[in-house]
């Protein structure tokens, strides 16, 4: 806008040196400056969170829920009921699970690790070539991360974590890129073969919000899997977790993980 | 305003690319995004509805099974959900109505699944090996020859 040098131009009679160019500028900034916060304001309309009535309507409602799982591994006997329990539930395509159990053995000679199918069908008797001294089952899920290293790599928004702490993955808005199923430290994720979206552990998201127990924990004959509401004090995982030693997966990651465990070993990643 | 032609004509067309991208992303992003954060909020309630729940827990078979309800709830199987040797709820019962019958696994395969004695087990929990435990044909529901699996303690 600088008018200094006051020469006629090729095309056009030359314009009065005196114009007020001042006011020109004025008009020209008044015109993008309103431009730009019309723009802006639509653009924070778009994006602004409104208080929308929670999804469930009065049967449920997520702000009053904060969902968590505690594994006892002591009390884990292997059966692998949980991993039938989860893929009958949620149809679970064929060479793929939700959640697994593995075996840790391990001694002074050396340690060996094992998880046939996801333990889908049980543990046979493995023999080592070293004498082990301890041996035991470490069932394992999704973490439902409240920092989700999986979430942050979505490129559509499909991926996302609810109020009440559930990760979760929309079908529909799903590209199948798999982007979250290399970013999950855990792997937890895996793509469906049919359908080409990614798929994961929901919590059982259709029953605990109908109040049921995922299906996993409503078949463990041991009481290893224990999932409930923080928000509430007489719930048992706030009981464990608020007066007992908890511990999580790969800690350095910093995805804070809400399944805790209980009795895990350090020899487990 | 001469002078600033050049200046409007750029300012033009961002503006009409500007207006394009929120043309377009009006169509492209779908309605209930940004709702609760950068997903679609609708999905959290199709998640509520995607199946019908197909366990229903031991509770569930007691009105019409209670005298085998009564003998697991008083054995070593108290804790064991109906639903890990048959199947669940589901295939057996939809909406109050029995619509088929219920699977069972009475292989001993499905007993070692708990009590075969393999390494990784809490070393209290009971378990057997089976070649020594078994001194028939190791086959078929040979377990159920002696045990009860809804109160297995002889």
């Amino acid at each position: 806008m600088d008018h200094a040098p006051c020469t006629p131009a090729p095309t056009a009679p030359p314009p009065p040196c005196d114009a007020p160019a001042d006011a020109e500028r004025r008009g020209f900034l008044k015109i993008t400056g309103g431009a730009v916060a019309l723009l802006a304001g639509l653009d924070a309309a778009a994006n602004t969170e409104t208080h929308a009535p929670p999804p469930g309507g009065d049967a449920y409602n997520w702000e009053e829920h904060r969902w968590a799982y505690v594994i006892d591994t002591s009390k884990c006997i292997g059966c692998g009921s949980c991993v039938r329990a989860c893929k009958a539930e949620n149809e679970v395509p064929e060479g793929f699970v939700r959640t697994w159990v593995e075996r840790y053995i391990s001694g002074p000679g050396g340690s060996y690790v094992d998880s046939p199918k996801g333990g889908l069908e049980g543990f046979p008797p493995v023999p080592t070539a070293f004498t082990p001294t301890k041996a035991f089952f470490v069932p394992k899920m999704c973490n439902h991360c409240k920092e989700t290293p999986c979430v942050q790599v979505c490129p559509v928004g499909a991926s996302y974590r609810t109020k009440d702490g559930v990760v979760m993955v929309d079908g529909k808005s799903c590209i199948g890129c798999g982007y979250c199923v290399q970013a999950c430290p855990y792997g937890s994720r895996y793509l469906n073969p049919v359908t080409h979206t990614a798929e994961k552990c929901t919590w059982c998201y259709h029953r605990i919000t109908k109040g049921l127990k995922p299906a996993c924990v409503e078949v463990c004959p041991t009481s290893t899997r224990i999932f409930g509401n923080m928000l509430r004090e007489d719930e048992p995982v706030r009981q464990i977790i608020d007066h007992e030693r908890v511990s999580i997966m790969q800690g350095h990651l910093l995805t804070e993980p809400q399944c805790f465990y209980l009795h895990l070993d350090m020899e487990v990643r | 305003m001469e002078h600033a032609r050049h200046v409007f004509r750029v300012v033009l067309v961002v503006i009409v690319g500007l207006a394009a991208i929120l043309i377009g992303r009006g169509f492209l992003v779908p309605k209930s995004h940004g709702i609760f954060g950068a997903y679609r909020a609708d999905n959290v309630a199709e998640q509520m509805k995607a199946r019908l729940p197909a366990h229903q827990g031991a509770a569930s078979c007691t009105p019409c099974h209670k005298g085998k309800a009564e003998t697991r709830a008083a054995g070593s199987h108290k804790t064991v959900s109906c639903e890990v040797c048959h199947a669940p709820l589901l295939r057996h019962v939809a909406e109050g109505k029995v619509t088929g019958p219920m699977p069972v696994d009475k292989a001993f395969t499905a007993c070692a699944r708990c009590h075969r004695k393999i390494q990784g087990r809490p070393e209290k929990f009971p378990q057997v090996v089976l070649e020594q435990h078994v001194t028939t044909k190791l086959e078929g529901a040979v377990c159920l020859e002696c045990h009860d699996p809804h109160s297995p303690k002889l």
